[in-house]
């Protein structure tokens, strides 16, 4: 099996027809609470990796981390690079869906240039306030972070070039009201990249309804 | 795929990367075969 068959197969969790498998307010309730973990304890005991090290395994440049000092990076918990398949070009306006504490923000920030600008949109209280701090200390004025959901972005119209995300569409429910919402903000030809993952091996129906496998 | 189905286009997938290797979350990511992937998708507007 190549990676694109098993990428193409279904993401974890799966989107279904008709009622979402989990109760969407209590996702949410539940995604709040691990990230808001994330962002006051970055090397507490979470499931996945975090921070530099994490930032490393999936492949980002040194050159966009090794300047970076630790605040901006500590709550990165990505899936992958979302700007592996495609730069950033300088002068081009970003949204970040799922900003967290801002790493991936503050990376299109830098690629984007005085030019460009980068909107990052959260919904966990927690990292938004730490995502602003990082923005102030950091000294970027090319960037803001609002409170939003995927399926609802404080973005207008066709207002991006580029949308990115990183692990946070299988986080929703509804896959397909985060694509559609996507699209609304993106401008004809804007581009979508993001990292997220994919299970090669189906999931039964009984786990899917586990909030537990959702976020941990 | 839903991004198709969606209406984006010229879909783009990247190689895997391993991203639970060594975490607590390691076990359940072998279960399911799970791996993290670069997505690249246009929405033609």
């Amino acid at each position: 099996m190549t990676s694109t068959e098993t990428a193409t197969s279904e993401a974890v969790p799966t989107q279904t027809d008709g009622e979402p498998p989990v109760d969407p307010d209590a996702l949410r309730d539940e995604v709040k609470a691990k990230y808001r973990e994330v962002a006051e304890q970055p090397d507490g005991d979470h499931h996945f990796h975090t921070g530099r090290k994490l930032a490393a395994h999936l492949g980002y440049p040194a050159e966009w981390t090794d300047d970076l000092p630790e605040f901006a990076i500590e709550s990165f918990a990505g899936i992958a690079n979302p700007f592996a398949l495609r730069q950033l070009e300088p002068g081009e306006r970003v949204v970040d869906v799922g900003s967290g504490a801002g790493f991936d923000s503050f990376v299109a920030a830098g690629l984007v240039g005085g030019d460009g600008y980068v909107v990052g949109v959260d919904m966990t209280a927690e990292m938004l306030t730490k995502s602003r701090r990082n923005a102030e200390e950091l000294g970027l004025d090319n960037i803001e972070f609002c409170r939003g959901f995927a399926e609802e972005l404080p973005v207008q119209d066709d207002w991006a070039d580029v949308v990115i995300s990183n692990g946070v569409i299988n986080l929703c429910p509804d896959k397909r009201a985060v694509f559609e919402e996507i699209s609304r903000v993106l401008r004809p030809g804007g581009v979508l990249q993001f990292g997220d993952i994919a299970n090669g091996n189906n999931i039964p129906p009984g786990a899917m309804r586990e909030i537990d496998l959702w976020t941990g | 795929m839903m991004l198709e189905e969606t209406g984006y286009v010229d879909v783009e997938i990247g190689e895997p990367v391993d991203t639970f290797a060594g975490a607590p979350g390691e076990e359940k990511a072998r279960i399911y075969d799970v791996y993290g992937y670069p997505f690249r998708a246009v929405w033609p507007g």
